[in-house]
């Protein structure tokens, strides 16, 4: 029982790693997804790898397992029927929403149904009080009997219970679960405190409801997979990736299914976080780039950074404010419309756009030949000679390079009056722009100085931008990791299990005793590891990760801070100094005399991180043929030309080889571009650690 | 096909620079919002950011400003560049103002430039503006008669010269308002904004290897004005006019505009307007533009970026001393209740020449005003922001309970009883609320307060629509009246009240305009309105003809 397999479960392909946790290497698998039935891929792949591993199912001791199942139920609205209960006078809050336009200029925008149809929306006579105190007491008059006739006429199987401030007092919430288990045993119940005990009724509401509408759908499916693997003899320990980074046992996926929402992208970022241990840099950014998308994600001292909202289901998938706001906690990550599908087009000013529109896989880019005519950001990349025709996705697939130079003339050169070259350099760069300016954004809203990072890129794009995405963000070094194409698989055992609560609950620093510290705090950790305890996972090695919202009072911004280790005394001691270090941090100034309150509690508990922590041998066949493959013209826009550039192949490069740009590593599921001046070392794990041209390492 | 370059600005290198532009504008909006005190600033984005060439046009503005903004800038700038001329400016130097007819209507806002350098010379400007918690005198109410009641204006002066703030101006500001903490500290967000907005733009120049942006700011502006032009084109020449009656303090009040759109330019005229009145919702011009500019490009050009090019062939005149033109010492402090009825004017003239554009009226915003104290003692001093509903269009209904045209986000339930101590008993849709039409205008909101905070509360509503309701267009009828209620009692929307404790406020915030004739509504979009409650079975068959069941 010394191995074990990361499942990823993507759009096109499911991506399998095994990790050997006494020869320290890796193993990897990939097969076609099965949209249908995920878990079909999903054994046929555990078999297939442990197979080539020469090992059997039963050797394994964890699968740990990454999906978009919650994520694409949500979007394509094949949950289950789903009823709510909510305070009197307000079931309408779903439909009434945020009051906001995401678009100002935008008339005919449009907004996301909400999960639960007003019909299905029952009132109860209950009020608690912001305080928590009860004003008027839970009355279930008539309740059973409208939910019993959505039963028979929706088949409705989950229900959300939703009372207005049952964060700061749950006891109606809690009574409504109560009597819903004994008269509707059937039914699965959410309820918003449990869920996720925090302020703003809106989004906690439509948290509880999409928790509910996917629950019956996961339940299914968590029963098919670990029926499956049972069935081929795995006897060791099942584990889903959850949205924040940690996972979760079955028993706890079942419970709180919206925690597996960005299940997957979460594991990129995990493995980007797990490099920068291997590389000693604590502070990276992840960039993956893929067919449609680009994900980005700032690691500090060792750790993706996190926060606790997300949206899903966005009418306008790059708008922020379009979709359904769910708060979770999620690795915080940067979503571009910018990927190798992108679509180039003159926009209404007369200049280059490209993305976020998409020509997916079908037809695809131009140069698939599947009868795509519009440019995409791979038919520029090919006409540049940064990809090549014969050798994309390791040969499988022939790319027709005058296809692409056709597309990118017809719509971009001529249009612009421009070469057909210029035009490709033009949707390349538009996307390093994007790129640039997304982390630029996303780091300088968080504190963090993106130009003392190093950037670890991959996904089929992210090698072929990341050094350009460099020079524009003054990042002085980028690294291409060996097995790119699988991080994710890599990233999902990476991870420990693990479980956390938010809970809102504003304290004046002022007021804050340190037996009320000791009170609040104890018995939100009692609440977690209550979670982790009934959900099986053993406690004995965990440990406790304690941090608070506070913000100056009458504020709007609240800044985390980590709660020392410490006795209640001297961590309350220690608050004052540290909310004013982050406060400094992300605004650049802090202030001495104003009053500081706490806004939520937020407490983690985690096991230990499975596997050792020594870095990884991805097993492959070295090349026999050697490094260099050839030359071949790739343009650089330093000389407005086609120049040779060496081609090599990643696979025959051995630690210690040193590339010297400009040139290309090929390997199968990318290419990693080095421009003028780069100089790229393979590292003792084989990574390709690249050093930018000009910039101070 | 060509193979050399073009040798004016490149316009592949045009859109890459063109957008960092505006994302170095985002950030400067980023730097404002992050280091900001104040509610309107950080939560509602009352706010812009603009980044000018050498000459003074502005190019690019951060993606998030308010239509309140649109093309106001570059005549602050010119007006700061008339009092402080470019010669005499230094490194380190920042001109504000507040004045309505300088800035942007109303002495709320304040308008912050800096100069940007680069190896001893001018460049460009930078200029941010932010709606300022307080500017003393009658608050944020239309009780004022006169701009002198309405607080502190500050001529076109000096906030910092060469770095060092202007201390004794501070001080000037800090004894005027009633929040000096919040005030002063927005005043120097927007001068730390602009700062970094400099160094940005240099920094932009440096990687580019540019010496100047002038070139650049030529191509961008030709571009958009190009742009919005050839949509302009595209509506069929005449002139279009429309009259629309709104509440005034009171008597009703007359907002008339006649469009001429030819060549290429719309020239928006309001003769025919009423005159000024002795409350503050009177309009200074630049307002009257700003809303005409706003209005034209969801017509026309939606997606082209705010910048000089993109307003030059939007022309605005209005007569002297009209509503929409008033002048000093004429009140202005709440200018967009009257303000925000220019965007509904001009849909309303150009309907039947853009049938598929036009939207019908919107429920608009209420903003209710509370002034009291917490049971915990705390001052309370909010805005709660209602929103009606959205007006439908060709092919949509109208959303629910959405802002127009100005976009605050309404508040969370939990935070605002926290906050304030006034209790929301329901927050419900109103029935029926949304006008009748082959595509339904958005239903408005129900909401009821009750006064649980243990001491008075003051109230005042800030809102239009109670007399006069949002018009449907091509056969869509009007969505209901927005009222204002006391105890159950129907009381006059715009005056001032005090909730004793246990009193009960309750506001019906009125619906969209509906879009085209009801019986056109497709009949299983009307049954699924009946089921859902959107629509009584009455309006089914009453305003859509429905057959009875």
């Amino acid at each position: 029982m010394t191995h074990r397999i990361g499942i990823d479960i993507g759009g096109t392909f499911t991506d399998f790693a095994l990790f050997d946790d006494v020869g320290r290497q890796i193993v990897t698998h990939k097969s076609l997804t099965t949209p249908a039935a995920p878990e079909e891929a999903v054994l046929e792949g555990v078999l297939a790898l442990t197979r080539q591993a020469g090992i059997a199912a039963a050797d394994v001791s964890m699968v740990v397992h990454g999906t978009t199942l919650v994520t694409n139920a949500v979007i394509e609205r094949r949950g289950s029927p789903t009823a709510m209960i909510v305070t009197r006078g307000f079931r309408d809050v779903l439909d009434i929403a945020m009051e906001q336009r995401y678009d100002l200029f935008d008339l005919r925008i449009r907004f996301p149904e909400p999960l639960v149809p007003r019909t299905r929306r029952f009132e109860v006579d209950e009020r608690i009080a912001t305080d928590g105190t009860v004003r008027r007491p839970l009355v279930l008059d008539g309740l059973a009997e409208q939910i019993a006739a959505v039963i028979e006429r929706d088949g409705v199987r989950g229900i959300a219970v939703c009372l207005l401030h049952s964060y700061a007092n749950p006891s109606h919430e809690l009574a409504i679960v109560e009597w819903l288990e004994t008269t509707f045993p059937a039914l699965r119940v959410s309820a918003s405190s449990v869920i996720f005990p925090f302020a703003r009724e809106y989004p906690r509401w439509t948290t509880a409801c999409l928790n509910a509408y996917v629950q019956p759908v996961v339940d299914a499916y968590v029963d098919r997979l670990e029926r499956g693997l049972a069935d081929a003899g795995f006897a060791g320990q099942f584990l889903i990736m959850s949205s924040s980074g940690s996972t979760l046992t079955p028993d706890m996926a079942r419970r709180y299914p919206v925690r597996l929402l960005e299940s997957g992208p979460a594991a990129g970022a995990l493995m980007s976080a797990r490099h920068s241990r291997w590389l000693r840099q604590p502070q990276v950014l992840s960039f993956d780039m893929g067919g449609t998308t680009a994900k980005g994600c700032v690691v500090r001292d060792h750790v993706p950074l996190k926060r606790y909202e997300f949206e899903v289901a966005r009418v306008h998938e790059f708008k922020r404010g379009s979709g359904l706001p769910i708060k979770i906690p999620v690795i915080d990550m940067i979503e571009i419309g910018a990927g190798g599908g992108s679509l180039a087009d003159v926009d209404p000013r007369g200049v280059l756009r490209v993305g976020p529109r998409s020509a997916g896989a079908d037809p695809g880019p131009a140069c698939y030949g599947r009868g795509g005519r519009e440019p995409t950001l791979t038919d520029a990349n090919l006409v540049l000679g940064l990809l090549d025709a014969s050798s994309f996705l390791g040969g499988r697939m022939r790319l027709d390079a005058d296809a692409a130079r056709t597309a990118l003339d017809d719509r971009i050169a001529r249009p612009l009056g421009v070469s057909v070259e210029r035009a490709a350099w033009g949707v390349h760069e538009v996307i390093n722009e994007d790129v640039a300016k997304a982390f630029r954004v996303h780091a300088s809203e968080r504190g963090v100085d993106y130009r003392r990072c190093s950037m670890i890129v991959f996904g089929g794009s992210g090698p072929v931008h990341g050094v350009r995405v460099a020079r524009k963000l003054r990042i002085p070094r980028v690294v291409c990791p060996s097995g790119a194409g699988v991080m994710s698989a890599f990233g999902l055992l990476a991870s420990p299990v693990g479980f956390e609560l938010v809970q809102s609950l504003r304290v004046p620093l002022a007021a804050l005793t340190p037996a009320r510290f000791g009170q609040i705090t104890g018995e939100l950790e009692a609440r977690v590891r209550a979670q982790l305890a009934s959900a099986g996972v053993d406690l004995a090695r965990s440990h406790t990760l304690l941090r608070l919202d506070m913000r100056y009072e009458g504020q709007g911004y609240e800044v985390e801070v980590r709660v020392p280790a410490l006795a209640p005394e001297r961590a309350i001691a220690e608050l004052p100094g540290r909310f004013a270090d982050a406060y400094a941090t992300i605004f650049g100034m802090s202030f001495d005399d104003r009053a500081v309150e706490i806004i939520a509690w937020k407490c983690e508990v985690q096991g230990p991180v499975p596997g050792s922590d020594e870095a990884y041998r991805l097993r492959t066949t070295a090349s026999p043929a050697g490094a260099l493959r050839g030359h071949r013209p790739v343009y650089q826009p330093e000389e407005q030309r086609h120049v040779q550039c060496p081609v090599y192949d990643r696979y025959g490069l051995k630690p210690g080889d040193v590339v010297a740009g400009p040139a290309l590593v090929e390997e199968a599921e990318s290419t990693c571009v080095l421009a003028a001046g780069d100089t790229g070392t393979i590292d003792a794990e084989l990574n390709l650690v690249i050093d930018i041209a000009g910039a101070r390492a | 096909m060509s193979t050399k370059g073009p040798v004016t600005v490149d316009v592949i290198s045009l859109g890459i620079q063109w957008d960092r532009l505006i994302s170095i504008a985002d950030e400067i909006i980023n730097t404002l919002v992050r280091s900001s005190f104040s509610t309107n600033v950080r939560e509602s984005y009352d706010l812009s950011c603009v980044i000018f060439d050498s000459r003074g046009r502005s190019i690019a503005q951060g993606a998030y400003s308010v239509p309140s903004f649109t093309g106001t800038a570059p005549a602050t700038l010119a007006a700061m560049l008339a009092r402080y001329p470019a010669g005499t400016l230094r490194p380190g130097d920042a001109i504000m103002t507040n004045d309505p007819w300088i800035g942007t209507g109303h002495l709320f806002d304040i308008n912050v430039m800096q100069p940007v350098f680069r190896s001893g010379r001018i460049v460009g400007y930078t200029m941010s503006i932010t709606h300022l918690p307080d500017i003393g005198g009658a608050g944020f109410s239309a009780a004022a008669r006169e701009v002198y009641e309405e607080g502190l204006r500050l001529p076109i002066c000096r906030l910092a010269a060469e770095g060092v703030l202007n201390e004794p101006l501070l001080e000037l500001v800090r004894t005027n308002v009633r929040v000096p903490e919040q005030t002063l500290g927005d005043l120097l967000a927007n001068y730390a904004c602009t700062t970094v907005g400099g160094r940005m733009l240099n920094e932009f120049m440096d990687e580019y290897g540019l010496d100047s942006i002038d070139p650049l700011a030529d191509a961008i502006l030709e571009q958009s004005e190009r742009a919005i032009r050839a949509e302009i084109e595209r509506i069929p020449g005449g002139v279009y006019r429309n009259r629309i009656e709104i509440e005034g303090h009171d008597a009703p009040l007359t907002l008339a505009c006649e469009l001429t759109v030819r060549g290429g330019e719309v020239h928006a005229d309001f003769t025919g307007t009423s005159a000024a009145i002795r409350s503050a919702i009177n309009v200074p011009l630049c307002y009257t533009r700003a809303m005409s500019c706003y209005a034209i490009k969801c017509l026309t050009t939606p997606r082209i970026p705010n910048n000089e090019g993109s307003v030059r062939p939007v022309v605005v005149s209005a007569p002297e001393g009209s509503l929409l033109n008033a002048v000093s010492p004429s009140p202005t402090g709440g200018r967009h209740i009257v303000g925000h009825f220019v965007v509904p004017l001009i849909f309303g003239a150009l309907a039947d020449v853009l049938p598929e554009r036009v939207q019908a009226d919107s429920g608009m915003l209420n903003l209710i005003n509370v002034q009291g104290r917490t049971r915990d003692g705390r001052g309370v001093s909010s805005i709660f922001f209602a929103s009606g509903g959205f007006g439908a269009l060709a092919g949509l209904d109208g959303a629910p309970t959405t802002p127009s045209p100005s976009n605050m986000t309404g508040t969370a339930i939990e935070v605002w009883e926290d906050l304030t101590g006034l209790v929301i008993e329901s927050k419900a849709l109103l029935q029926d609320s949304g006008g009748p039409g082959e595509f339904r205008g958005g239903l408005g909101q129900r909401i009821e307060f009750v006064n649980d905070s243990g001491s008075d509360v003051s109230i005042a509503c800030l809102a239009g629509r109670t007399d006069f309701a949002p018009r449907g267009v091509r056969g869509g009828r009007p969505g209901g009246l927005r009222e204002i209620r006391l105890n159950g009692q129907k009381v006059h929307p715009k005056g001032r009240y005090v909730l004793a404790p246990g009193d009960r406020l309750t506001t019906l915030e009125s619906g969209g305009g509906g879009y085209g004739p009801p019986e056109r509504r497709d009949r299983a979009a009307l049954a699924h309105d009946v089921a859902q409650g959107f629509v009584s079975a009455g309006s089914a068959r009453d305003d859509y003809g429905a057959a009875d069941e």
